[in-house]
């Protein structure tokens, strides 16, 4: 039923019009946009640097826990979560600027820009 | 940053009376300036900005001293390994105390799981400095000074005793022992 324009209004008056039996719509909220999106379910992830965290911890319970004898694998455990927050970084930064904006974003800019409801 | 003109005043412990610590060098130290000033803003209770600085430098003065202290009393050799700068000493012991890993509350289900979860420096940090001030504020003897048990705090974490890091290596056990829950992350 993808209609576009001026069709609207008709399609609209036919699906609330009773001439043609019961009504297809019944609105209990009058038919009017909001200046929000509804918030997608964003995909999960997995969960990062998890190889690196377990060698930390088998170095932990060789090393009864000694972090100054464990100290290579503190700091490999350190880069991989660097590389991770800067590659998480990296997506946040693409998906802005690609096709789809994130429901949060157009929430930002329809509020800057809401539906008028009353004329100024 | 602008030029400044710092001028330190030499503490030479050759009597055995001591002369005054240049108070300005403490806060002119740049390259401990934001650690310091973070440490100092979290002591601080009811804004007062005054009171949580003097208790900073007082507890920088009576490191300092607690070290000339023991240099003085330690026989030639070990001269050498006894660090006497306060702010080598407070930035090891805070380094010491920050923990590795972290946990967090994850719900699955209708349980609710402790996560090991990797930090971010900025949190390491705030951890590490609350844990010290919570640790002298409650586990101390209530007649001492807040400078006196921050000095004896830093110095102990300094050598890596004490509660604090007790409390971060109970931290590191936690994690390891909930190292299957590693899964439920989705970051």
């Amino acid at each position: 039923m993808a209609v576009t324009g001026a069709g609207i209004e008709a399609l609209l008056s036919r699906l609330l019009s009773r001439e043609r039996g019961k009504p297809i719509l019944r609105p209990n909220k009058p038919l009017v946009l909001k200046d929000e999106v509804a918030n997608k379910k964003t995909e999960k992830g997995e969960a990062s640097c998890i190889t690196e965290m377990s060698i930390l911890m088998a170095c932990w319970k060789k090393k009864d826990f000694n972090s100054s004898l464990c100290s290579k694998e503190i700091s490999d455990f350190y880069s991989c979560v660097g590389r991770a927050e800067r590659r998480k970084a990296r997506q946040q930064a693409a998906v802005g600027q690609g096709k789809k904006m994130l429901p949060k974003q157009a929430n930002v800019l329809l509020k800057r820009y809401p539906n008028l409801g009353k004329e100024i | 940053m602008p030029e400044l003109e710092v001028t330190f005043t030499v503490t030479v412990m050759k009597s055995v009376t001591l002369q005054e610590v240049n108070l300005n060098s403490t806060l002119c130290n740049y390259y401990f300036f934001s650690v310091n000033s973070k440490f100092i803003n979290m002591i601080m209770q009811d804004g007062n900005k005054v009171l949580s600085t003097e208790i900073v430098t007082q507890t920088l003065e009576a490191i300092k001293r607690k070290q000339v202290e023991k240099y003085h009393k330690a026989p030639a050799a070990e001269r050498e390994a006894i660090e006497c700068n306060p702010y080598t000493i407070f930035h090891q012991a805070l380094e010491n105390c920050k923990p590795v890993i972290g946990l967090a509350n994850i719900q699955k289900g209708s349980r609710t799981y402790q996560v090991p979860i990797p930090l971010t420096e900025k949190r390491r940090r705030f951890l590490a400095m609350k844990w010290i001030i919570t640790e002298c504020r409650d586990n101390k003897h209530r007649r001492t000074h807040m400078y006196e048990k921050l000095s004896q705090e830093l110095l102990s974490a300094f050598a890596n005793e004490g509660n604090v890091i007790k409390r971060k290596h109970e931290l590191h056990k936690m994690a390891e022992a909930n190292r299957a829950y590693a899964h439920f992350r989705w970051w």
